[in-house]
């Protein structure tokens, strides 16, 4: 398959080498580089040669000069290349800017990429001059580009991390920075990075779905409640209508991040509220006090639910086996199940009533299931009873039988 | 009570139908037992009668009720779960005894002349009981009876010339849907008894005419010197001793061995694995899995369905093609055809639940 396809590239480099200058001279040129970035090859495998963008598109110069090549480049005064961090903004906004020029492409295409970055913090250090931010090619590549869902692309969800750690994670790159560069090891021992680089999960959030893409960013303390809030939209909204959001905010400490951390955010878990070296709480009240008490009952009710509900599920799993038809009972479990994620989600609130009043259902469903299923239990131990009282007297009539049909012979 | 006795007398002339059953006698030798079967699948059968119509009360035919309402009857009806287990296990036990007792009539060669109809009746009412327990097994539109209608129906189509004609008038239509449920029901509870019924008049009328037979070796004594009981009360006695442990076992069955209600069948979703159609059908079904798709010209499941469709035939008229019966010779062939028979819907039954 795979010499099919080099093949088919062949061919059409072939065609194409025979119009263009650039590609013709640069295919010769690829064969002598043993860097890998063979230019021509990226591009053909990228969107630009798909649309029929060539390299004169970007770079400029004369693609009909075949025999010359200051008259194909140097020559030329459009011609680009080598070009500076800025001049590279500038030659992908020349299009990705141009509404009307996208617009051929894709009536929904977004063309706001150049301004967005230049309120990212990538942006705002180039305009100061520095030559080490990251810039359009840096991320998309620079002949290879291909389309965000391509998975081969380095911007698709599941190479975000790698793409931003190229730069992020090389302490040597990032000194001046005075940025940390652990953010990758942390991301990856994360509930977040698991999801997406282990279970290759797209839905899962990389660095941009925090950061932002084009206009990338740290977000402000205060506003962190919302980046985790765009998908964890019910922890958000019982947090900021709690007493504890009041108080971080008017203090300026941080956020969600205070508890489950930024790029390292553990997979929650219910020893989060136990009073011991897990505990996410006893990070800020050393001294327990009335935080030590909700965290204790928090812990208490959920603890409870889930023991109800394996209990129900025990006895319910139980009478199933049993062969006893107790399929209505799986919605009592199915309730109790849900009880108990949406009490995980609403201690958010840090309002021990709210809590207390929501976890309700959860036990009732869980009582009801176990009430179903000792009631079935109690209905196969009637059947087991009857049948041997059933087997009682058909052994009885046998008997009483078999000596008359004796009594007949004799 | 007496006078009870007299009145229906007067008019059903119970008296001569004692008389007849006091004269009547079964004969007594080492094959007295297998006379026991015919009677247990017909307790069998009655207790199918009963507990099918109980079942009628409930049941609700009709893809988004039938389920439902089994499961209803099963869970909230009273006793409604001990119907249908026995109804279920019944329906089962029937299938084998019924198996049982063709066999026993086979080795005994008692098909042989006066009783070539009686062996006719009775194949045809094997053939309704098989019929019975494919149209019932749909009934509680659950996954598995589902797709095992779906491949079964299947098999029928591949019958040459008719086939396509019977897949539809089988389905109702092109595909199994609540019509197939509906139809099935209509066949389950009408179209079969119906016949079933006239056909075991017949068959219990040719018993009680022609009396039991023994095989050809009994035959030879003189009938002064043959051991015999009374059938009644001798041998209704002990019959009925035979139904009440039977009774016992499907009692014991249905508590420790419930039917599983399964998943409601769902067009859409995937085929379950491990589909299987009901033990007595495992035999075929096996065979119809071992041959090859394309046998010489013909299409593998074609040439599976001549063969049941042949080999059945023969079986048929097995009282017309053993001419040595008829003088009371037994037939080497034939025995060990028979034989033959047993082993190979064995073995295939055990190799189509191994693999």
């Amino acid at each position: 398959m795979m010499r099919f396809y080099v093949i088919i590239l062949f061919m059409l480099m072939t065609i194409l080498s025979a119009e263009d200058s650039c590609i013709s001279c640069h295919t010769e040129l690829d064969e002598e580089r043993d860097d890998g970035d063979k230019i021509v090859v990226g591009y053909m495998t990228g969107i630009h040669a798909k649309k029929d963008v060539g390299c004169a598109d970007c770079h400029g110069g004369d693609p009909e000069a075949f025999d010359d090549e200051d008259e194909a480049m140097w020559d030329v005064d459009d011609f680009l290349a080598d070009m500076e961090k800025q001049d590279q903004l500038d030659m992908c906004g020349k299009c990705h800017s141009d509404p009307q020029y996208m617009r051929m492409f894709s009536a929904s295409i977004k063309t706001d990429q150049v301004s967005q970055y230049l309120t990212s913090d990538h942006g705002k250090s180039l305009v100061k001059g520095n030559q080490k931010v990251a810039v359009c090619s840096d991320c998309h590549s620079n002949h290879g580009i291909l389309p965000v869902k391509d998975p081969r692309s380095k911007v698709y969800a599941l190479n975000v991390p790698v793409t931003c750690a190229r730069c992020h994670a090389d302490g040597q790159y990032m000194k001046d920075s005075g940025l940390p560069t652990d953010q990758l090891i942390q991301f990856k021992n994360s509930v977040h990075g698991e999801a997406l680089l282990e279970r290759e999960d797209i839905s899962a959030p990389a660095c941009n779905d925090c950061h932002g893409n084009h206009g990338a960013a740290p977000p402000d303390v205060v506003h962190v409640k919302d980046i985790c809030g765009t998908c964890h939209v019910n922890n958000r909204d019982l947090f900021q209508k709690s007493h504890l959001f009041s108080v971080l905010s008017k203090e300026g400490f941080g956020q969600c991040e205070a508890c489950h951390e930024n790029h390292a955010v553990l997979k929650p878990n219910d020893s989060f509220l136990d009073w011991s070296e897990n505990s996410v709480c006893i990070k800020c009240h050393l001294d327990g006090g009335s935080a030590k008490l909700m965290a204790d009952h928090f812990y208490t009710i959920i603890d409870s639910l889930k023991q109800n509900l394996q209990l129900a599920h025990s006895i319910v799993d139980s009478a199933e086996n049993k062969g006893m038809i107790v399929s209505d009972l799986f919605f009592d479990l199915e309730e109790a199940r849900k009880v108990l994620i949406h009490t995980r989600t609403n201690i958010h609130s840090f309002n021990i009533t709210y809590v207390d009043t929501n976890a309700a259902p959860g036990f009732k469903a869980s009582q009801a299931a176990i009430l179903g299923a000792k009631a079935s239990l109690n209905e196969l131990s009637f059947r087991r009873k009857g049948l041997f009282y059933f087997s009682l007297i058909i052994t009885f009539l046998v008997v009483v039988l078999g000596i008359k049909i004796k009594r007949f012979k004799k | 009570m007496s006078n009870i006795y007299q009145w229906i007398n007067e008019r059903l002339e119970l008296d001569d139908a004692i008389k007849f059953a006091k004269k009547k006698r079964v004969p007594v030798f080492y094959g007295t037992v297998w006379y026991y079967l015919g009677g247990v699948s017909l307790f069998l059968f009655a207790i199918q009668l009963v507990t099918g119509i109980l079942l009628v009360l409930y049941y609700q035919p009709g893809a988004e009720t039938a389920f439902e309402s089994v499961k209803f009857i099963v869970s909230k009806v009273e006793f409604g779960w001990l119907i249908r287990e026995i109804h279920s296990w019944s329906a089962n036990l029937f299938i084998l005894f019924v198996f049982f007792h063709m066999f026993t009539v086979f080795f005994a060669k008692a098909y042989r002349k006066p009783r070539e109809m009686t062996w006719i009746t009775g194949m045809l009412l094997l053939v309704l009981g098989l019929a019975f327990g494919f149209s019932g097994y749909l009934l509680p539109w659950n996954e598995l009876a589902y797709f095992a209608t779906k491949v079964g129906s299947d098999i029928a189509g591949a019958i040459p010339w008719v086939g396509e004609f019977m897949l539809r008038v089988l389905r109702a239509g092109d595909e199994v849907t609540g019509a197939t449920l509906t139809r099935f029901y209509g066949i389950h509870i009408a179209i079969l008894p119906g016949i079933f019924t006239i056909l075991l008049v017949m068959h219990l009328m040719m018993v009680q005419f022609q009396g039991m037979s023994v095989p050809p070796e009994i035959e030879k004594i003189p009938e002064k010197d043959r051991k015999t009981i009374p059938f009644f009360p001798d041998f209704v006695l002990r019959d009925f001793m035979i139904w009440l442990i039977v009774l016992n076992v499907i009692a014991l069955l249905a508590v420790f061995f419930p039917w599983e209600l399964g998943q409601k069948a769902d067009a859409l979703a995937p085929a379950p694995a491990g589909i299987r159609p009901e033990w007595y059908f495992m035999f075929m079904f096996q065979t119809l899995k071992m041959i090859p798709a394309h046998v010489l010209f013909l299409e593998g499941e074609l040439v599976g369905v001549m063969f049941f469709a042949i080999g059945g035939l023969i079986w048929f008229f097995v009282p017309f093609l053993d001419k040595k019966a008829h003088v009371g010779i037994r037939s080497r062939f034939w025995t060990w055809f028979g034989i033959f028979l047993v082993v190979y819907i064995i073995v295939l039954t055990i190799w189509g639940y191994l693999v």
